[in-house]
């Protein structure tokens, strides 16, 4: 399991950094999909199956759809993949980038690993008791956020209305 | 500087190269976006697993709510964007007219 997690370690960083190097945006929701689907493999490796699960359903299942169909907006009629041109050079480069880091980082010592991550079994996990406290005590900042949540669809509401009424006019 | 800490720091640092330096589409910009997200919330979470303080545990959440509205926001400018100029090149958007 721990190389299972610096496996997933390492593709968050390099789908991060097909994100990075400028791909057509097709690809770069894709990039972004595997550091999402890897960053919960991540988690649940650590032992937060919830917010694994939250980052599993909530993030790719529903903002990064929309991403995806947002790609639409930005067609292109030759899109760049990674193997493409500029694209090519900007990846080698981020990745040379990464390595630098990590050879500067860990670089003549071998580093500090994480020997195991399974401890102790609890009988209350921990990230879901975390959960019970944001609807007990947290009662305020869930209100803040449910709040922030219905402005920001009127928001989207009065920017997508249209050029004649809302928020977006022409002078 | 372990291994988990060095993914999420450059996760969230090419995220906000990428950001910063060449963009074409305004949906590349928001996907890198996207990425320091949840670069963020992969840090918070693993924040509250590593140091196991339950307390912690809705600070992902709420950042994620947070995120999302970044996101509904910064994909409604996208269809507003496509709109007025007909694409969503960044180029564009330097014309001062719709």
């Amino acid at each position: 399991m721990t190389y299972f997690l610096d496996l997933f370690l390492l593709s968050l960083v390099v789908g991060l950094v097909g994100v990075a190097s400028n791909p057509a945006p097709y690809f770069a929701a894709l990039g972004l999909a595997v550091a999402g689907g890897v960053g919960c493999g991540v988690l649940v490796g650590h032992g937060g199956s919830l917010v694994g699960l939250m980052l599993f359903l909530i993030y790719l299942g529903g903002m990064l759809v929309v991403f995806a169909y947002s790609a639409a907006l930005a067609a292109e009629p030759f899109p760049e993949t990674w193997g493409a041109g500029s694209v090519k050079v900007y990846v080698l480069m981020y990745l040379f980038g990464v390595g630098v880091a990590v050879w500067w980082f860990w670089g003549g010592h071998g580093g500090y690993w994480v020997i195991d991550e399974f401890k102790e079994f609890f009988m209350v996990r921990g990230d879901i008791g975390g959960i019970s406290l944001m609807y007990s005590v947290g009662g305020g900042m869930l209100v803040v956020c449910a709040w922030v949540l219905l402005l920001c669809l009127f928001v989207i509401l009065e920017l997508t209305r249209g050029l004649s009424r809302g928020a977006l006019r022409a002078v | 500087m372990t291994p988990v800490y060095f993914s999420f720091t450059s996760a969230f640092t090419l995220g906000l190269t990428g950001l910063a330096f060449h963009r074409t589409h305004l949906l590349s910009a928001l996907l890198c976006l996207e990425g320091m997200m949840l670069s963020l919330f992969i840090a918070l979470a693993l924040w509250m697993l590593q140091l196991e303080s339950t307390a912690f545990s809705a600070a992902p959440i709420l950042l994620l709510a947070f995120s999302a509205c970044e996101a509904g926001a910064g994909l409604a400018l996208l269809v507003a964007t496509a709109r007025t100029h007909g694409t969503d090149r960044l180029q564009s958007l330097n014309l001062l007219q719709c």
